[in-house]
């Protein structure tokens, strides 16, 4: 362990403003495009299926 | 050499089917390196003796650094397959790529400033590696933008190709000239991110971190890729059937 | 249509359209009085600063003058014309590029000592700057032509051949800007130049072909 406590760990000695405000920012831009990826995937993937059930639903008639 | 596999990667619907199985995989595995490489990175490496605990933020800079490289040579390849064997997927993995590799060389420019503020005293420094690193991110925006501004999507595919053609070629060029007109302006006093020799307690987080950040955007990568699929080959007969297996 | 014919035509047009070598020049001169007035008259500043502030206005210039390069010729037609005629494309691409860089090469070289006092460069520098502008522009040209290929379909492309095109630009004024500050400094710039000449043969061995493949792309 490089700290003795919590508090210290959170300090980062005089850093702690810098170390983490990177990682905040990494960890948004991270989150984001995982979030942005899945969701594009999932809603062209909602969209092909309602596309698929009215050609369908169409045939049927 | 059996060549298969590369075959099998120019299907769009064995790719698929692919990346269906494997990609959420490899995207835990990226997460749970990632998450050791921070644990380890920010609890138990040893500060440094010149730049304190703001040496942490190596962790992040590296990696995204490196991934801002590796991202502009994969698409320089992909261009490079696409306009000599005209492959199929080479376009789609390029779409999907380049706005990761402009949000990983935007990260790593990210971090170099803010650990520049308790380093050099200011928040950029017009060093060699940052230099490289903000035209990198404006190669990026380039392609981005030639991606995004045609709608014709064969032609956008192959201006993409090309722009990353000429990019692939420019890149040691850049770096080169780069690097010599830091040498004339400014002599390097010490380099961010750059120690001749790293404790292993530093290196090894710095490592698992790399090797996270690598497995994340292969599977972010992947999963664009399927999005790019399902939009351009939306009448294929396989889409239909992955989109009832798939359901909603 | 044989090459001769071509280069006829193409002369000719040029010297119809003298307007297009007066407005690079003008933007030229009004990119170079920007810096006196935006950062400082003064020749402290500007006689270090001048082989920057003249390439800076050249690249932006030249690729500007690069962009509508085909865009006329796709317009009414005869872009088509050319890929139909036979000739081999790339060759005359090269063709309508040499005409080009005389054009505004050319005019630019014989004003740049003029430039270059406004400037405060001194008059034992003047050559060293046009050699750097002789052996660095044929790149600018030749891999500004590759953006302007590409986006001959598109009705506003301007910008985009400027973001996508200016980063290859950074190493040939690097190097440039250097040679001119090493003369300054009364240092060899023999190896720079032989660097911004090896950046443009390597340009000319690569830019024709792939502006040729770039035009043929966006004709269908």
């Amino acid at each position: 362990m490089a700290f003795e406590s919590f508090s210290e760990f959170l300090a980062m000695g005089t850093h702690g403003p810098y170390v983490w405000s990177v990682y905040g920012i990494t960890g948004v831009f991270l989150v984001g495009m995982v979030l942005q990826t899945l969701s594009a995937k999932k809603k062209q993937l909602k969209r092909l299926h309602s596309i698929l059930v009215k050609d369908v639903s169409e045939r049927e008639k | 050499m059996n060549w298969t596999w590369f075959h099998k990667f120019g299907s769009p619907k064995w790719f698929f089917q692919w990346a269906d199985k494997w990609g959420k995989l490899i995207f835990y595995i990226g997460i749970a390196l990632f998450l050791v490489g921070l644990v380890l990175g920010l609890g138990f490496a040893p500060e440094d003796y010149q730049q304190g605990n703001s040496v942490r933020i190596i962790y992040i800079h590296v990696p995204a650094a490196m991934l801002a490289q590796s991202c502009y040579l994969a698409l320089g390849v992909a261009g490079i397959v696409f306009m000599v064997w005209q492959m199929k997927m080479a376009p789609i993995f390029m779409k999907a790529m380049a706005p990761i590799g402009a949000v990983m060389a935007f990260l790593a420019l990210m971090s170099g400033a803010i650990w520049g503020k308790p380093t050099w005293g200011t928040w950029w420094v017009w060093d060699a590696r940052l230099t490289s690193v903000l035209i990198l991110f404006l190669m990026y925006l380039g392609i981005v933008a030639i991606q995004n501004s045609f709608d014709d999507t064969k032609l956008a595919d192959k201006a993409a190709a090309i722009i990353a053609i000429i990019g692939l070629i420019n890149l040691p060029i850049i770096k080169y000239s780069v690097e010599w007109w830091n040498s004339l302006h400014q002599p390097a006093t010490f380099v961010i991110g750059e120690k001749p020799s790293m404790p292993s307690e530093m290196w090894v987080p710095l490592l698992f971190s790399v090797l996270g950040f690598y497995c994340i955007v292969t599977a972010l990568v992947c999963w664009r890729m399927q999005t790019e699929l399902l939009i351009r080959e939306r009448r294929a007969s396989w889409v239909k059937k992955e989109v009832t297996k798939h359901g909603v | 249509m044989t090459y001769l014919s071509f280069l006829k035509s193409e002369l000719l047009a040029v010297f119809y359209r003298k307007q297009d070598t007066i407005n690079a020049l003008a933007f030229f001169l009004i990119v170079i009085t920007l810096f006196p007035l935006g950062v400082n008259p003064s020749a402290d500043f500007l006689e270090p600063a001048a082989g920057g502030i003249v390439w800076c206005a050249a690249s932006l210039a030249i690729l500007l003058s690069v962009e509508s390069l085909f865009k006329e010729d796709f317009n009414d037609g005869s872009l088509e014309q050319l890929i139909a005629s036979g000739l081999y494309l790339p060759i005359t691409i090269l063709i309508k590029l040499v005409i080009q860089w005389c054009a505004v090469i050319v005019p630019l070289l014989l004003l740049i000592p003029l430039f270059s006092q406004m400037l405060f460069l001194p008059w034992s520098i003047v050559h060293v700057l046009i050699f750097t502008l002789l052996l660095g522009s044929p790149a600018l040209f030749l891999v500004g032509t590759i953006g302007a290929a590409l986006t001959v379909s598109l009705k506003r492309g301007a910008v985009l051949v400027l973001l996508i095109i200016l980063p290859f630009y950074l190493p040939v004024i690097i190097f440039a800007t250097g040679a001119i500050s090493a003369a300054q400094a009364g240092q060899d710039y023999s190896g720079q130049l032989a660097i911004l000449g090896a950046i443009s043969l390597l340009s000319l061995a690569l830019s024709p072909g792939m502006s040729a493949v770039s035009i043929k792309a966006s004709m269908n």
